[in-house]
């Protein structure tokens, strides 16, 4: 690319025990997203036990424009090291829209489809080229989540010391040949959960070695429920949260749908509190009952988790959740589209939370909040201790070592 | 060492390509050596840049590119750089085109992968721009010395810019498995003979001739497996597959694994066989020859293209000329006769098959009979796996019947071509319905025929 300059013949590192890789497509504490800030989690982690942790990734930081935010180049987030590479997006995105278009109406696209798919977007070819280049240092490459370009093209390095952490969803794409090499011909799979293997098994059935190794949540210090109503002026109003990106593909907008249909049936005394990004578009005659306070800091997140009656997990397509352990955490129950087989699995193991098919289980689960809070809060009490028996960065940080350790 | 900056032209990964795999190969070689390279595809890729190479525009372009840089290394491929199907009209504008761009640019490589020696023919009217695209670089690589002799003899290559470059030099192994590793990961059965046809599915990749030859040595313990995907969705290759499916079906031990084949899965589905099979109708060199022998398994590869100048050196090839021979070939390995098989390379032909290096007996005598004739009196399975690509088959009449496609639009008197284009684009919608329905009332009677057929067999021998 314009800028870089010919460099001198270097002599190569070997490979060492205790060196890894990871390559998201964006990475930093800026960024959200509940698989990007867990992946920033686990370099941590690692770093914090030894490993020298590279992190590749691209300079964006917005998922839907994919712009150039962070500066190319090398810098440190703490004791892990960042390398960034530019994004280019310089096609016509008619390739993604036209394969786009056949998934809506229920079509397999053809391979060639789908390879015209994949590379109809963000692409960074200094970050693929970086890693040609430095892969063999590595003991481990993981990338996440498959379905980005930069898993994508990065898996097909050096696939035999390449981990894929796929965050596998039941969607249309996730059936797509093209993913085959890369869930079959890397060199092990990091899974979230059981139903994320059981869906790999179904959908790549000679997929390599996969290990469930879940994800860490972080325990929360003390939270301060009382100053988060206090600072937001919730008095002392019962809601519910959501927390993550607004946006179709996570159900929000159903859900503030069918928040808002239930508000005006009246006798809802509940209301509805959400923060993360993008754009809230809130009725006007439920104004008084939605709350968009936009992003917020960890601590300010932690509070508002103790404050609400309970959590909703709209998504149809996640596999772990993050934020539904998040909500256990702090004593509060989840209510969750049954759609998700992995948040469903989630909820009947801890029996900490609801499910609900449609928009009516949905309002009866709200009703149920603002009618028998104690009840729901008995609910809810299981579902601590079913995240700290599993889901702790002590224990997932173990079974990513132990995996590891399998690597040739 | 010199650090130099080098423009490499070649499709590239993410898209899955064999001349891709090597480039990218070709690439972190020449980075390691401490060299600014960067990539040019045809297509949005993990390159650097992308652009449509075709025709005069696409050629220009390159140019201008590649004058930014000390070296230019341009993987040739005429689907690259031509329109398809090149006509001579096309042929004369781009190869104009390109030999100027590239003669601008400087210092130019071109990696031959692929070229019609017929449009270097005195007959052709474009023959002299062709020529003109590889005089225009300071070198020409080829991989075969039948490249070499057709480059300076025919192309007018001066023969010191012409050099013959190992076609495996810059592949390196990927998987550390062992025989018994790799079969464990690929779920194949610990013991018996493997053989493998492993690539893209296309017809003139003789996959059916491997099945067919294969016959019934599942019955021996041995396994065919058939890997890789289907990279081109026209209707030609569909029957292919269909054909292919169909004659794995009913031949015991032949699999048919269609699938995305990842780089080091390639790599481990070759340790894990015992023969590698190169069936190939028309191939220029192989790449599946070159990991062959870099893990040291044993080709039984068809004398087509430059494969036999490509594996003349290396052990453990065996050239076959016809399916007579490619079976006794398969036989031979099975049996274990590999190693009184000509290994220099020499060709088997279907005159000396009869000839069985392992002693005669009965047994193999007749098999080979029935093998030859279709017929007689073997199993049911073994001989409809031997008849369905064979002469016995009652659907074989349809089988020869070659599927419909359409006269190319092409024609050698300039501006026929586009008028003929024209014509083909307006009656398109008329015209590619009707086809595809031909092909499937094809497809859908010899199904049929071979139904009844196994009926008949069934109330024959019940």
């Amino acid at each position: 690319m314009a800028g870089e300059r010919p460099r001198s013949p270097v002599a190569w590192p070997l490979v060492s025990d205790r060196r890894i890789a990871l390559v998201p497509p964006r990475y930093g504490p800026d960024v959200i997203g509940g698989a990007e800030a867990s992946f920033r989690e686990v370099a941590a982690g690692l770093a914090s036990r030894g490993w020298e942790v590279d992190v590749y990734t691209t300079c964006a930081i917005d998922h839907f424009t994919w712009a150039n935010h962070y500066p190319a180049g090398d810098s440190h987030d703490g004791d892990v090291r960042v390398r960034r590479y530019p994004v280019v997006n310089d096609t016509s995105g008619a390739d993604r829209a036209l394969v786009d278009a056949m998934v809506a109406r229920g079509e397999m696209p053809t391979l060639p489809e789908q390879e015209r798919w994949m590379n109809d977007g963000l692409r960074s070819p200094e970050l693929f080229h970086a890693l040609i280049d430095e892969s063999d240092r590595y003991r481990a490459v993981v990338v996440t989540p498959y379905l980005f370009w930069t898993s994508f093209a990065a898996a097909a390095v050096a696939p035999e010391r390449t981990i894929v952490r796929p965050c596998l969803h039941d969607e249309p794409q996730a059936r797509f040949e093209l993913f085959s090499p890369m869930l079959e011909g890397s060199a092990r799979l990091w899974l979230n959960t059981e139903p994320e293997r059981d869906l790999l098994d179904s959908l790549f059935p000679g997929h390599a070695p996969g290990d469930v190794v879940g994800e860490g949540v972080t325990i929360p210090k003390e939270a301060d429920p009382a100053g988060f109503r206090a600072r937001h002026g919730l008095g002392e109003r019962r809601f519910v949260l959501y927390a993550g990106r607004r946006e179709g593909a996570k159900g929000w907008e159903r859900l503030l749908d069918t928040f808002s249909a239930t508000v005006r049936k009246g006798n809802l005394d509940l209301a509805l509190v959400t923060i993360g990004v993008g754009d809230v578009h809130i009725p006007a005659d439920v104004a008084d009952s939605v709350f968009d306070l936009g992003r917020v800091d960890d601590r300010e997140r932690d509070d508002a988790f103790a404050a609400a009656s309970g959590y909703l997990q709209p998504s149809a397509l996640e596999s772990f959740s993050r934020t539904i352990m998040e909500a256990w955490l702090t004593g509060t129950l989840v209510i969750a589209n049954a759609a998700s087989e992995v948040v469903a699995w989630h909820c009947e193991r801890s029996g900490a939370g609801l499910l609900y098919d449609d928009d009516n289980e949905l309002e009866q689960c709200l009703r149920f909040l603002a009618e028998a809070p104690e009840a729901a809060a008995t609910l809810a009490a299981p579902g601590r201790d079913y995240v700290l028996d599993n889901y702790t960065w002590e224990a997932t940080l173990d079974r990513m070592e132990a995996s590891l350790e399998q690597m040739p | 060492m010199s650090s130099e900056r080098i423009l490499v032209v070649s499709p590239y990964p993410p898209i899955r390509d064999g001349i891709g795999s090597y480039a990218v190969q070709q690439v972190r070689a020449l980075r390691r050596a401490g060299n600014h390279v960067e990539v040019c595809s045809p297509e949005p890729s993990a390159a650097h840049h992308h652009l449509d190479t075709r025709g005069p525009k696409g050629a220009l372009a390159l140019g201008r590119l590649a004058r930014r840089f000390d070296r230019t290394i341009l993987h040739f491929h005429p689907d690259f750089f031509y329109e398809i199907p090149a006509t001579p009209t096309s042929r004369l504008t781009t190869g104009t085109a390109l030999a100027l761009a590239l003669r601008t640019a400087g210092n130019v490589t071109i990696v031959l992968h692929e070229v019609d020696h017929r449009w270097a023919a005195p007959t052709d009217p474009s023959a002299k721009a062709t020529r003109a695209v590889f005089r225009a670089a300071a070198e020409v690589a080829v991989h075969v010395p039948e490249h070499r002799r057709m480059m300076v003899e025919e192309f007018g290559v001066p023969a010191e810019r012409v050099t013959l470059v190992d076609h495996g030099g810059d592949f390196v192994a990927r998987v550390p498995d062992d025989r018994a590793e790799a079969r464990r990961i690929l779920g194949l059965p610990a013991d018996g003979h493997v053989f493998l046809c492993i690539g893209f599915v296309q017809p003139h990749k003789g996959f059916d001739r491997a099945v067919a030859a294969f016959g019934d040595l599942g019955s021996a313990g041995a396994s065919l497996y058939v890997v890789g995907s289907v990279r081109v969705d026209d209707p030609l290759t569909a029957d292919h597959v269909a054909e292919l499916e169909r004659l794995a079906a009913r031949t015991p031990g032949a699999h048919l694994r269609l699938s995305y084949v990842s780089d080091d899965r390639f790599d481990r589905w070759i340790v894990a066989a015992d023969t590698v099979v190169l069936p190939y109708r028309e191939i220029w060199s192989s790449s599946v020859a070159e990991r062959a022998r870099l893990y040291g398994r044993p080709v039984i590869a068809s004398r087509v293209g430059g494969l036999a100048d490509q594996l003349a050196d290396a052990p453990g090839i065996q050239l076959v000329d016809d399916n007579v021979a490619l079976a006794l070939a398969m036989r031979r390995a099975v049996s274990g006769a590999a190693s009184g098989s000509p290994a220099d390379g020499s060709t088997e032909r279907a005159s000396a098959a009869w000839s069985f290096a392992d002693g005669v007996d009965r047994e193999s005598v007749q098999a080979e009979v029935r093998r030859r004739a279709g017929t007689g009196s073997a199993s049911r399975a073994a001989r409809r796996a031997t008849s369905a690509a064979g002469t016995g088959s009652a659907s074989s009449p349809l089988r020869r019947v070659p599927t419909l496609s359409l006269p190319p639009a092409a024609s050698a008197r300039p501006g026929v071509s586009t008028v003929k284009k024209l014509i083909r684009r307006v009656i398109g919608w008329e015209l590619d319905p009707i086809r595809e329905q031909v092909s499937r009332i094809q497809r859908a009677t010899v199904e049929s025929v071979d139904v009844l057929d196994a009926r008949v067999d069934e109330l024959e021998d019940p």
